[in-house]
């Protein structure tokens, strides 16, 4: 396959038509939830730019603010199988990849051992507050992320593509929930936070779900479009400049690091790590084929940093005795770190 | 046995073959992996020799992508496993299920294998899982066995461990006791890359291109290779020049260095010489050289000596780690004259 063209069933599509497509396809995906979804802005924008990157996501929010609606609609839009797993503290990781049961054969009468696949082989997984489950089970979830396969008593079996990822955590109680440790965090491309409404948001919620109107949705895309966009956006490309301040701006959050700012020494005990420079370019470069564009912007990497950043890194106990939060500190990276000219505008 | 076998071949030819194959999985190694070149060379040091690997870093180093591109190369069978605070010995070693059996229709126990059963573990974050689970797996690394209900199950081989274990000090961690790190032939330190590689290492992983590794030699040939390396000769000097650096790095002995009375609670056992000498073999014939030089020995003391010397509160106190323990070692047991070449 030549370097500027992406195959779609079988043919070769020239890049710049594809992103069109892309762009095109956005906007409908994006009516479409707007038929349900209030409000919200900033975590759609969000949520599809994973989609179109291939990554998973940390959705984060208070009850009652269109999580669940938010990613089911998504998936019934985009054509794919979709599953929720509530995490409990007595999952086993047997209840999300699948166990082996002992059946009869109706006709011999003999008992064989059969694989039967947990809920982890969907499209787009929901995993409902996963601090909730202890850590064995979190990392039997993080392992399928990562690998795309289940493998059980010797048998590998991989799950259909494409496959994502969304898990919430409660951050409202403390008690009984485990916090999932930096590196797993860290495999999640971007962290989604999302906020009340506004009064008149809520006043046109109420009204909606409380109306005798059904919604119709329509389906767009499919698994095998879908597939051909996320090999799209690895097609866009970076400026060297803006991969240089990727990389820069990444490595000053880390304490460690000789020639730490002040407020990073201070606030941070660890820093963001390999994995959020890369999903930040991932992420710039879905930013850039949402609007059609074959090439990287300023404000493309500008919009990642945050929801990239926010889950990497680590704040000190000062930190919270001064009631810093991770968003402030980001906030004074970005102001630390000299901006290429590109970006000065 | 593969076309590729050294059997009946001259030791300097089988030699020459090893060096060959180093350079082709280094080739393979580089179209993934960016940088880290003295972790690349220390982790294939140990595979030749034999021995398991502890390494520190944080995460999102492409220590994963290492060892599993490294299997690949050699055609090894990969597992990796998150060590967590609620892992069991047996979600690593294996248990046992009821199975019928199809033929006689009789109910019986089967031993189904644990991930431990492949040629390449990566233990990930082996601090986060407490002291029960961690043994059980250092036990298998030592006996290349698995013992459950009586039976033993021979691991396959070749078998190695690669360890990692995070360095920020967190709540919740359960750091290995220095008897259980001795274990470990290397301990390997693993940092960010200079900023200049992180841009490339972007520029490769965020584009369309997937490198595909290709096998280099098999599983079969490695153990070859790793008998080679054991039956490489060294001089009884050079030998005598690893058991006085272990045997130095020990306080207590009217002849240990004052340093070392100052700064170390626990010096090197005798495994400490042990992988001095093995990873000195290794070494010399991964860079074509059929004996082993002070040079060998010395390039080790790093890697072997490092979790080996437990540095005292005296020396944390002062700013003095082991790597500086080390270094002043190095400097102050004299060589063999036959070795300097």
């Amino acid at each position: 396959m030549s370097p500027s063209t992406v195959s779609v069933a079988a043919s070769s599509v020239p890049i710049q038509e594809v992103l069109q497509r892309l762009k095109t396809a956005r906007l409908g995906i994006v009516q479409e939830l707007r038929k349900l979804i209030v409000g919200q802005d900033e975590a759609i924008d969000q949520l599809l730019t994973a989609l179109f990157a291939g990554g998973h996501c940390m959705i984060q929010g208070p009850p009652g603010t269109a999580k669940t609606i938010l990613v089911a609609t998504l998936a019934r839009v985009l054509n794919l199988e979709f599953k929720r797993i509530q995490f409990a503290p007595d999952l086993m990781p047997s209840d999300i990849s699948g166990s082996e049961i002992l059946e009869e054969d109706q006709t011999t009468g003999h008992r064989v051992v059969k694989f039967v696949k947990g809920p982890v082989f969907t499209n787009i997984l929901m995993a409902d507050e996963i601090n909730r489950t202890p850590p064995k089970t979190q990392a039997a979830l993080l392992e399928v992320m990562q690998e795309k396969q289940v493998t059980l008593g010797g048998q590998t079996t991989a799950l259909p593509q494409p496959f994502y990822v969304l898990a919430t955590q409660n951050s409202m109680e403390q008690e009984g929930t485990y916090t999932l440790p930096e590196a797993q965090q860290d495999r999640f491309m971007l962290s989604i936070v999302m906020s009340y409404l506004t009064e008149a948001q809520e006043a046109a919620v109420v009204a909606q779900s409380t109306s005798a109107r059904k919604i119709e949705l329509q389906r767009l895309l499919g698994a095998a479009e879908l597939l051909a966009f996320t090999q799209a956006v690895r097609l866009v490309t970076l400026p060297e400049k803006l991969g240089k301040y990727v990389v820069d701006l990444v490595a000053t959050s880390r304490p460690s690091v000789e020639g730490a700012p002040d407020f990073i020494k201070e606030y941070v005990s660890w820093g963001a790590g390999l994995r959020a420079s890369q999903n930040i370019v991932l992420a710039a470069k879905s930013l850039a084929a949402q609007d059609g564009r074959m090439t990287v912007g300023a404000n493309d990497i500008r919009k990642a940093l945050v929801p990239v950043l926010r889950h990497r890194i680590g704040l000190s106990f000062r930190a919270e005795v001064d009631h810093v939060d991770v968003e402030s500190i980001i906030a004074k990276l970005i102001a630390a770190v000299p901006v290429p000219s590109e970006m000065r505008n | 046995m593969t076309a590729d076998s050294i059997q009946g071949m001259k030791a300097s030819e089988a030699i020459a073959k090893l060096g060959e194959h180093r350079q082709r999985i280094l080739q393979e190694i580089g179209k993934v992996i960016i940088g880290q070149r003295e972790v690349v060379d220390d982790v294939i040091t140990a595979f030749f020799a034999g021995g398991h690997c502890l390494i520190t870093g944080v995460p999102g180093l492409a220590k994963t992508l290492l060892i599993s591109s490294l299997g690949r190369a050699m055609d090894l069978k990969f597992r990796r496993v998150q060590f967590t605070p609620d892992l069991m010995p047996s979600d690593i070693t294996g248990t046992e299920v009821l199975e019928e059996d199809r033929a006689s229709g009789k109910r019986q126990l089967r031993f189904r294998p644990g991930p431990v059963f492949t040629n390449i573990l990566l233990a990930d974050e082996i601090n986060r899982t407490p002291p029960k689970t961690q043994a059980a797996l250092l036990e298998a690394m030592q006996e290349h066995q698995v013992t459950v209900s009586g039976t033993t199950y021979p691991l396959e081989e070749p078998f190695f461990v690669l360890a990692t274990q995070n360095p920020v000090e967190q709540e919740g961690t359960y750091p290995l006791p220095a008897l259980q790190q001795d274990r470990f032939m290397f301990s390997l330190y693993i940092d960010y890359l200079p900023r200049n590689q992180e841009v490339e290492v972007i520029n490769a992983t965020t584009g369309a291109s997937v490198a595909d590794i290709k096998e280099v030699i098999s599983g079969a040939q490695l153990l070859e290779y790793q008998q080679l390396v054991r039956e490489t000769p060294v001089a009884a000097p050079i030998i005598q020049y690893a058991v006085a650096l272990v045997s130095a790095s020990r306080p207590g002995k009217p002849t240990t260095p004052d340093f070392i009375k100052d700064y170390v609670s626990w010096g090197a056992s005798i495994r400490g010489s042990h992988y001095l000498v093995l990873a000195g073999k290794a070494r010399a014939v991964l860079a074509g050289r059929p004996h082993v030089s002070v040079q060998d020995i010395q390039a080790a003391a790093i890697p072997v000596l490092r979790n080996r010397i437990i540095a005292n509160f005296h020396a944390s106190s002062q700013g003095v780690d082991s790597v500086e323990i080390i270094r002043r070692l190095l400097k102050s047991v004299p060589m063999p004259k036959s070795g300097l070449s």
